[in-house]
């Protein structure tokens, strides 16, 4: 099939995008059941962020090299005429074009649904000052005390909750919560959901989708670990306000994707409960900028590979073969 | 699932849920290794034995490694679990006139009251952590 110089550069961009994507989730998804297994001896928050960083890895491996190789290499070498491009490539092409496809879907339906529960609270309930945070009350009965919104995430809470928490239980819980606003975790549970998975139209596999509860069940417990910092008595108090809410059912918001609720989806609530009440006094490191700068780091290392004459050459070789 | 067993999911014991649920948490372990992990201190060959008795089931698969065996989960926790909830199912329905609504009716309030009875466990367990934290204060 013969395509003009633009068509064939972005059916190029996408086969790359999406060869790229299928090897590196391959790899993550292997090695995936041994990232879990060390994450359980490692510090929750970092655990939380090495599994995140993993399941983000084919996305964003994919698309630096279309970034940083292809693109490049294609505008440099690449005469402006009109070429044949091969079926594989084409091929290759529209299971990229489906694999952003689905991440746009998906991304688009849960915003839309996050949007529609900050109104829904906007209108039935009434915003209130809670020690130094602002939470949205609910009327409505039944345990609910969640994080909700991605920009800027609010705390909303049942007026059952908030009768029936005692002050240490409710000051614990809404730290747990603030946690999650200070780690960015309902923009994290929106980046998870808009990676895409292997092969497009198809489940995630095991492997990635493994290191995404592994990542909800370490983020609940980094949250649990930062609103104690290592306090006794309010991990009891947190591990208290768990079982209280829980004994509430109602209106958990745990199955939408982008609230943070206490109690999460409930399952790992035994093990949460337990951690807490055998925390010893510990304060709770700092966040360490080490992932950020080597991050930095490896992104710069790769900008000077990809504007090397040479790099460039050997990438246009390899999408050469590929559009044949 | 393909177990030797034909499928069929054999009722584990207490020792044998625990060495499964080791394995399952820590992976590939040997015999020494799941030892040192179980709760309560046991003899080695005991917890050989029960390997043994879980490979033979068709639970663990097995390699050689240095004269000693290493042992490893032949099916995840989760579809370890699928599989004995519906073999349970299907045990139900092959009676004659099962009745799907009183099973469901039925699972229902056994999953209420095993929730319930977890939370109860945890309370006690939060007010034996006061106790314990209110003597420390006082002494």
């Amino acid at each position: 099939m013969s395509l003009p110089y633009v068509p064939r550069l972005i059916c190029l961009l996408l086969a790359s995008f999406f060869l790229v994507n299928v090897t590196v989730g391959l790899a993550v998804n292997w090695l995936a059941p041994r990232a879990i297994r060390w994450a359980i001896g490692a510090r929750p928050a970092i655990a939380a962020r090495v599994l995140l960083a993993m399941r983000l890895l084919p996305a964003v491996a994919a698309l630096a090299v279309v970034v940083l190789f292809c693109v490049p290499s294609y505008l440099w070498f690449e005469p402006e005429a009109t070429e044949d491009v091969g079926l594989i490539c084409l091929i290759a092409a529209v299971a990229g074009a489906a694999c952003w496809a689905g991440s746009a879907l998906r991304g688009m339906s849960a915003m839309r649904r996050a949007k529609q529960y900050s109104r829904r609270f906007e209108c039935a309930g009434h915003e209130i000052c809670v020690g130094d945070e602002n939470v949205w009350v609910m009327d409505e009965a039944g345990g609910l005390l969640a994080l909700a919104g991605i920009v800027r995430p609010r705390m909303v809470a049942s007026r059952e909750v908030l009768r029936e928490l005692s002050p240490e239980q409710l000051e614990a819980a809404l730290l747990h919560e603030r946690a999650h606003r200070i780690s960015r975790d309902n923009l994290k549970r929106l980046l998870l959901l808009v990676a895409p998975g292997v092969l497009p139209l198809s489940k995630r596999p095991a492997g990635l989708s493994a290191l995404e509860r592994a990542w909800a069940r370490f983020t609940e417990w980094a949250a649990d670990d930062r609103a104690v910092e290592g306090d006794q008595t309010r991990s009891v108090a947190l591990a208290s306000a768990l079982v209280r809410v829980a004994r509430m059912n109602g209106s958990n918001p745990g199955s939408h994707a982008l609230v943070t609720s206490l109690i999460a989806d409930g399952e790992d609530l035994e093990a949460r409960v337990d951690r807490l009440l055998r925390a010893e006094p510990s304060s709770v490191h700092p966040e360490s900028g080490g992932p950020a700068i080597a991050a930095w780091m490896l992104a710069g290392c790769v900008a000077v590979v990809a504007i090397l004459p040479g790099a460039l050459e050997i990438a246009h070789g390899v999408l050469e073969r590929l559009v044949r | 699932m393909n177990l030797s067993n034909g499928g069929r999911q054999p009722n584990l014991g207490p020792l044998e849920g625990s060495v499964m649920a080791i394995l399952w948490e820590h992976g590939e372990s040997n015999v020494h290794q799941v030892a040192e992990r179980l709760e309560r201190p046991l003899a080695y060959t005991t917890v050989m034995t029960t390997l043994d008795r879980l490979y033979k089931k068709g639970l663990l698969d097995r390699r050689k490694f240095e004269r000693a065996f290493i042992y490893s989960p032949r099916t995840s926790r989760a579809e370890f679990e699928q599989q004995a909830a519906a073999d349970v199912v299907v045990g139900y329905l092959a009676r004659p006139h099962p009745a799907g609504e009183v099973l469901i009716s039925s699972l229902v309030d056994v999953v209420g009251q095993l929730d319930e009875a977890l939370l109860d466990e945890l309370e006690r367990k939060i007010q034996e952590k006061r106790k314990e934290l209110e003597q420390r204060r006082r002494s």
